[in-house]
C-alpha cells in the first residue's frame, strides 16, 4: 500500500516537472520531436532509478550523523552530512557518464541527436533533486528509494512526452512568429502546469494526522479542479493522438 | 586534448588526487569552522525561543531577534526554568535547549514515550510562558519553529523556520504578519481537547479576529508549506498536553 | 587597446541579449522559475550565480589542459560543488544571518545548469580571462531576465516591490486598491513564471527578428 501511493504521489502529484519545476532545461530543450524526447525521458528513469538507491545506501551508512555505526562504538559521533551534495553529485554524474558510454556505443543516432544534453543530464536537477528530495522526505527503506526514482522518473518522462506530442502538432498551427519554438513551449508548459496542479487535490497530505483535515479542506474548490482537469484531459487526449498517429 | 590526458592511468591518478584535495579541503573547512558554526546555532536558538516568548526588537512589520550579543544573557534571565519531559517523566536540564528535535523525532520512530520532549519555562513581566519546538517537513525541506503558551495552552508567540521553501511563498512562515496571526489561538477546543490551529485557505477571517476557531488564515500559493506548518503544531504540541493537565491539576 | 577588445566586449554584451542565456540557450530554467515570486530573492540568486559562474569558470579555464576528458563532468560538477560548499561553510561561521537567506539557494547553483553548459561550451577551448568575462556576462544575461521575472511577479502578484507596499495596502483598501484594483495571487504560482518568461521571449524576438526560430 505504502508503495503504490508512493509511487502515484510521484508520478502525478508531485510530478517533477510539474509541480517542482525541476529538470526544465533539458526539458524544454529536448522536446522538438516525440523521439527524442522518448530517448532522454528513458535515461532519466534510468539514471534516477539507480542513483537514488544508491544514494540512499549512501546517506544511511556514511552521511547521515551516526550513520557510520556500523565501523564501530568510535564512529558515531562522525556527522558527514556536510558532504552529502558532493557526494551525491559525484555518484550521479559517475553514472551519467556511464550511460554516455553506453549509449554512445549501442546507439550513435540517439547519441548524436541528445547532443549536449546527455552530459547535462548530470546537472539535470531532476537528478539531484530525486536524491535531495529521498533524503530530505527521509524515506525509510531501500525498496522506497529504489520505487521513488522510477516513479520521479516516470512522471518526468510522461511530461517530456506530452510536451514533445503537443510540439510537433502545433507546428500544424498559426503561432505568432515571434512566439514560434521556444516562447509557446513555455507558454504551454505553464498551462499544462496549471492542469496538473489540478492532481494535487488527490494529495491526502504526508502526515497521517493531517489526513482528515486536509480532505474537508480541499472540497472548499470543486468548481476549480473539475474545470482544470476536463483541460487536463483534452491535453492528454491531444498527446495519445499523436502518439496513435506516428 | 593531448594523448597525455586520455590515458587510463592518468585518468585514475587524476581522479585519485582530485578526490583527496578536495575532500581534505572540505574535511579541514568543515572542522576548523565547525565550533564558530555550531556557537551561531547555538545562539539561534536562544534567538528564537527568546523571540517566541516576546522578547524581541521588533521593528513595525518585520521580524528582529534580539542582537546575539544580548542574547545569553537575555536567556537566562527570562528562561526560569528547562525541563525534558520523557514518557511523563520531568527532569529538569539546563541544557534541554541543545536537544535536537530532529533527532528525537527520527530516532523515536513514531514512538512518542520513547522522545525526550523540550520545555523551556519563562518569566516575562509576571507572566509565565512555557515554550515548545517543533519540527516537520514542508514542501522542499525540513520547517520548524518555537511556540510559546500559557498554561491553558493558548498561544502567546510564535517562531516559525524553513531550510528551503519557496521565497515569496512557503517562505514567508517567517514574515511576522503569518507569525503573528497565531498569537491569542486556542490549542484547545471548547471541552478543552488537542485541537491544533490549523493553517486554512479561505476561513473567511482574513484579519483574525476570531481566536477560538483553531484557525489563522493561510499564505496564498503556499498550500503545502501551510499544510506542514499545521501538521508540525498537531503532532509536536499534542505530546505536551498531559504535562499542561498535570499542571492544571495540581 | 584598452583592457577589454572589441571581441572581450562581445562576450559580456551577447549574453545579455541575443544570446541570453535562459530565452536563447535555455540554461537555468529551474532556479529562474523557483525562486521569483519575489524581487529581492531573483537579485540574490543573480549576484550569487555570477560568483560562481565567473570564479568557477576561471578555474576551470586554469585546469582545462590537465582534465582527463573522459572524467570531465565529474571534475567540474567537484569543482563547483566545493566552490559553493566552503562559501556556504565560511557564511554560516562568520556571516550567520547571510547564509540564512542564501542556504535556500546553494543547491540550486550547483545544479542550476547555466554553470556547468558555460563550462562545458566555454571555459574548456578558452584562457582564464575571456572565460572571466563569458562567466560574468552569462550571469548577467541570466540576472537580468530573473530581475524582470521577479519584478513583475512580485508586483502584480503580491503588490509589493523588494517587501514595499507600492500600491497601496490591500487591507487597507489605500492607493490602487482603494479604486478596486485586486492582486493577481496567481502571479506567484510557479506556472506563471513560465508565462512571463514565453512573454518575454515573444518581446524579444519580435525586435529582432533574426531569433525567430522555424
Amino acid at each position: 500500500m505504502e508503495h503504490i501511493e508512493l509511487f502515484f504521489k510521484s508520478i502525478f502529484i508531485d510530478n517533477m516537472v510539474f509541480a517542482t519545476f525541476l529538470g526544465m532545461c533539458s526539458y524544454l530543450a529536448v522536446s522538438k520531436k516525440v523521439s527524442t524526447a522518448v530517448g532522454l525521458g528513458a535515461a532519466v528513469i534510468f539514471v534516477l532509478a539507480i542513483t537514488v538507491p544508491l544514494n540512499w545506501l549512501l546517506d544511511q551508512y556514511i552521511l547521515q550523523p551516526g550513520a557510520l555505526a556500523w565501523l564501530g562504538e568510535e564512529f558515531v559521533a562522525y556527522d558527514l552530512s556536510f558532504l552529502s551534495f558532493i557526494m551525491f553529485i559525484a555518484t550521479i554524474a559517475t553514472m551519467v557518464q556511464l550511460v554516455e558510454i553506453v549509449v554512445e556505443k549501442f546507439s550513435p543516432a540517439l547519441y548524436n541527436s541528445l547532443g549536449i544534453f546527455l552530459p547535462l543530464i548530470a546537472v539535470n536537477c531532476a537528478i539531484l533533486g530525486g536524491s535531495l528530495f529521498m533524503q530530505s522526505r527521509e524515506i525509510p527503506t531501500l525498496g522506497l528509494a529504489l520505487n521513488y526514482g522510477v516513479a520521479s522518473g516516470i512522471g518526468w518522462f510522461l511530461a517530456i512526452l506530452a510536451i514533445a506530442a503537443i510540439r510537433e502538432k502545433i507546428r500544424y498551427s498559426n503561432v505568432p512568429p515571434a512566439l514560434r519554438g521556444l516562447g509557446i513551449t513555455f507558454i504551454i508548459t505553464g498551462l499544462m502546469a496549471i492542469g496538473f496542479m489540478s492532481f494535487g487535490g488527490m494529495l491526502t497530505g504526508g502526515d497521517d494526522e493531517g489526513k482528515t483535515e486536509t480532505t474537508t479542506e480541499m472540497v472548499e474548490e470543486p468548481v476549480d479542479n473539475k474545470a482544470l482537469d476536463t483541460k487536463e484531459i483534452t491535453e492528454k487526449e491531444l498527446a495519445n493522438n499523436t502518439k496513435v498517429e506516428e | 586534448m593531448s594523448n597525455k590526458t586520455d590515458s587510463n592511468v592518468y585518468t585514475i591518478l587524476f581522479a585519485i588526487g582530485m578526490v583527496i584535495l578536495v575532500g581534505s579541503l572540505l574535511a579541514f573547512a568543515a572542522s576548523s569552522l565547525e565550533p564558530a558554526i555550531s556557537e551561531n546555532k547555538r545562539l539561534e536558538k536562544q534567538q528564537n525561543i527568546l523571540y517566541a516568548m516576546g522578547v524581541n526588537d521588533n521593528e513595525e512589520g518585520s521580524a528582529v531577534f534580539i542582537s546575539t550579543d544580548k542574547a545569553p544573557q537575555a536567556f537566562a534571565e527570562y528562561i526560569t526554568k528547562q525541563v525534558v519531559i520523557q514518557n511523563g517523566q520531568v527532569t529538569e536540564d539546563d541544557e534541554a535547549y541543545l536537544i535536537d528535535v530532529k533527532k528525537e523525532k527520527s530516532s523515536a520512530k513514531g514512538d512518542a514515550s520513547k522522545r525526550r520532549l523540550p520545555l523551556f519555562i519563562g518569566e516575562k513581566d509576571g507572566k509565565t510562558y512555557y515554550v515548545a519546538p517543533i519540527y516537520g517537513k514542508g514542501l522542499w525541506d525540513a520547517i520548524w519553529g518555537y511556540v510559546s503558551m500559557d498554561e491553558n495552552m493558548v498561544i502567546q508567540g510564535a517562531y516559525f523556520d524553513h531550510k528551503g521553501e519557496t521565497p515569496g511563498l512557503g517562505a514567508n512562515i517567517k514574515q511576522r504578519y503569518f507569525m503573528d496571526d497565531f498569537i491569542g489561538e486556542h490549542l484547545l477546543d471548547e471541552s478543552g481537547d488537542f485541537k491544533g490551529v490549523t493553517v486554512a485557505k479561505g476561513n473567511a477571517d482574513p484579519l483574525n479576529n476570531d481566536k477560538i476557531d483553531n484557525e489563522v488564515d493561510a499564505i496564498a500559493g503556499a498550500t503545502i508549506t501551510g499544510d506542514g506548518v499545521t501538521a508540525m503544531i498537531k503532532s509536536d504540541l499534542k505530546l505536551y498536553v498531559p504535562y499542561f493537565k498535570n499542571l492544571k491539576n495540581n | 587597446m584598452g583592457l577589454l577588445s572589441k571581441k572581450d566586449t562581445k562576450l559580456i554584451s551577447d549574453p545579455l541579449a541575443d544570446n541570453n542565456p535562459i530565452t536563447i540557450q535555455v540554461l537555468g530554467i529551474c532556479s529562474a522559475l523557483a525562486i521569483t515570486a519575489e524581487l529581492e530573492a531573483s537579485i540574490v540568486m543573480s549576484v550569487s550565480v555570477l560568483f560562481v559562474l565567473g570564479v568557477g569558470n576561471v578555474v576551470i579555464s586554469l585546469m582545462r589542459n590537465i582534465i582527463p576528458s573522459k572524467i570531465r563532468i565529474i571534475v567540474q560538477l567537484v569543482v563547483v560543488a566545493t566552490l559553493v560548499i566552503i562559501v556556504d561553510l565560511v557564511l554560516k561561521a562568520f556571516a550567520y544571518e547571510l547564509s540564512k537567506t542564501l542556504s535556500v539557494f546553494v543547491g540550486l547553483i550547483i545544479t542550476n545548469c547555466i554553470i556547468m553548459g558555460r563550462f562545458e561550451a566555454f571555459a574548456l577551448g578558452n584562457g582564464p580571462w575571456r572565460s572571466f568575462l563569458d562567466g560574468i556576462g552569462n550571469a548577467a544575461g541570466y540576472g537580468v531576465i530573473l530581475i524582470i521575472v521577479g519584478f513583475f511577479r512580485e508586483l502584480l502578484g503580491s503588490g509589493t516591490l523588494l517587501g514595499m507596499k507600492v500600491l497601496g495596502d490591500p487591507i487597507e483598501k489605500s492607493g490602487l486598491y482603494a479604486i478596486g484594483y485586486e492582486n493577481n495571487g496567481f502571479m506567484l504560482l510557479s506556472p506563471m513564471a513560465l508565462i512571463v518568461v514565453g512573454i518575454i521571449i515573444w518581446v524579444q524576438r519580435n525586435k529582432n527578428k533574426a531569433l525567430i526560430e522555424d
